[in-house]
């Protein structure tokens, strides 16, 4: 297999990765939180290069970290944690640059790392995409239909006898393996974009959070596949590629959402 | 089996001397009542009196710091939590969240069905019968951020009642209710009492306690009364619990200024 089929496969697998996990990243309305955690996965990188591991693992616990000062500050809500996130968005990202300009000599790219470089990715890479994706379908096939309750309604879901919390620290271990798994296909800054558009563009499109699981995806891996495809008939960046592909499914499903609306009143 | 003449249902809540507290601070405290299945139990007295306090202990959200309770005659637990439903106070659900009511409602049978699981049919029929029970089965499908906001109140009652519950719990269930929504909540009340539910809810409105309740439990921090309505809600009490709150009594209903249910 060539270095481009093995792009494709890691893109598949991240775009389905991307748009299972998204879909409750969108409904829980904590997008800019997943923006912070993909630059948080930064300083991380840059000191498992220094200390000479692997530097996914490295991401890993950075954003655990990061995850684990959120929850400690409070709960990881919606509108207020939306400064905090942005705080640590930028702080965590200077902190990697600072890093980064303190040990020149490191083997990592900045560029690659934030912008990814899938046409480089090597199998481990692909299984780690791949661990993630099924480790994400085995939990929502346990747990899916309590994630979007708790996600919906979370006091309903405790009065109900429910553990809220256990739910939030699972989508928030579910959100961090995503961002991981996507670094090294579309980078730190575009992870965002296969976590964020699909699934943006299928609840557009759809009116069930259960179809979206199904739809959101799909239009994930169409964004990587139709991105790199373009990237490579154009020579241009592939992360950049599937980005922009991934904010033009957007705005396609959200004209289909006006036409539909408009032809309905 | 036919209890026109109520006394002879069994005892579904006994607190006697019972406590609550939230760490150190005693919210709610000297609580002794009883009541029986199939009745109605009206939790009144000013804001911040110990209301909802009373339905979180009940629960089991908050401990019993003192006293005993008794819930279908065993000490509250996991067996006790399963036969309660619960109504919060009107939730703000975000409107643009992609679920029909029919699956809000399905959300009351997922401790029944347990993780896995897809729904049953008997689920699918609890359900059913759930929405029918509020009246709201013409709009099973309709996604439920687009409900008013009496139904959405009427479609959460659904779901706590397609758990099956043999005490229902309602935290200011008629707040914000227009007429015709307040008279469909009313009348399932009725409806669940008859089946043999016991209803526990909190309200600010005299007038509707009186309309479905058989006890009244009047507190302001503490226990002031409790027994029948006619007991319970005279001038003397009602100023006891009010207290520094002007309270007018006629034949009807009660008015007890500034607490329009905020």
């Amino acid at each position: 297999m060539s270095y481009l089929d093995r792009a494709m496969i890691v893109l598949t697998l991240v775009g389905a990765l991307s748009g299972l996990v998204g879909t409750f990243v969108v409904l829980r309305r904590r997008v800019l939180f997943a923006q912070a955690l993909t630059h948080a996965t930064f300083p991380g990188a840059v000191l498992a290069a220094v200390a000479g591991v692997n530097i996914q693992i490295g991401a890993a616990i950075a954003s655990l970290v990061l995850v684990g000062g959120l929850a400690l500050l409070g709960r990881v809500r919606g509108q207020g944690t939306q400064a905090a996130s942005g705080v640590m968005l930028t702080a965590g990202f200077a902190f990697g640059v600072l890093l980064q300009a303190l040990n020149p000599n490191i083997p990592i790219h900045v560029d690659s790392f934030l912008f990814g470089s899938v046409l480089a990715s090597s199998w481990n890479d692909a299984l780690f995409a791949g661990i993630a994706l099924a480790v994400t379908v085995v939990v929502l096939l346990i747990a899916g239909k309590q994630l979007i309750f708790a996600v919906f309604d979370p006091r309903g879901y405790r009065a109900a006898g429910f553990n809220e919390r256990g739910m939030d620290v699972v989508l928030l271990l579910l959100t961090t393996l995503t961002v991981v798994a996507a670094l090294p296909a579309v980078g730190a800054i575009l992870a965002i974009s296969l976590i964020a558009a699909p699934p943006a563009a299928a609840r557009l499109l759809t009116s069930k959070a259960t179809t979206m699981l199904f739809v959101a995806p799909a239009l994930g891996v169409t964004a990587g596949l139709l991105g790199l495809t373009i990237s490579r008939l154009w020579a241009v960046s592939a992360g950049a590629s599937v980005a922009l592909v991934a904010a033009g499914i957007f705005l396609v499903a959200l004209g289909i959402n006006r036409v539909r609306s408009g032809a309905r009143s | 089996m036919n209890f026109v003449n109520t006394p002879a249902t069994p005892v579904a809540l006994e607190l006697i001397g019972a406590a609550f507290s939230y760490g150190h601070d005693v919210a709610l405290d000297e609580v002794t009542l009883s009541v029986h299945e199939g009745e109605a139990l009206a939790l009144i007295g000013p804001n911040g009196s110990g209301k909802s306090t009373f339905l979180k202990g009940v629960l089991g959200l908050l401990p019993v710091t003192a006293g005993t309770m008794e819930i279908f005659g065993a000490v509250r637990g996991p067996d006790t939590a399963r036969s309660l439903g619960y109504l919060p106070q009107s939730d703000e659900v975000d409107p643009e969240f992609p679920v029909s009511l029919e699956q809000v409602v399905m959300m009351g049978r997922y401790r029944r069905m347990g993780w896995w699981r897809l729904p049953a049919r008997a689920d699918r029929a609890a359900v059913a019968e759930a929405l029918r029970l509020t009246g709201l089965t013409t709009l099973a499908k309709k996604r439920f951020g687009l409900l008013s906001g009496g139904q959405q109140q009427r479609g959460l009652l659904a779901r706590a009642l397609a758990a099956n519950p043999r005490m229902l719990l309602l935290d200011e269930p008629f707040n914000g209710l227009d007429q015709p929504n307040r008279e469909a909540l009313v009348e399932t009340i009725r409806v669940l009492k008859g089946e043999g539910v016991t209803v526990l809810l909190t309200t600010h409105d005299l007038a509707l306690a009186r309309e479905v309740c058989d006890k009244v439990l009047l507190v302001n921090g503490t226990q002031i009364a409790f027994g029948s309505l006619a007991d319970v809600l005279t001038l003397q009490n009602l100023q006891a619990a009010f207290s520094g709150f002007q309270v007018e009594v006629d034949e009807h209903s009660v008015v007890l200024p500034g607490h329009d249910g905020h």
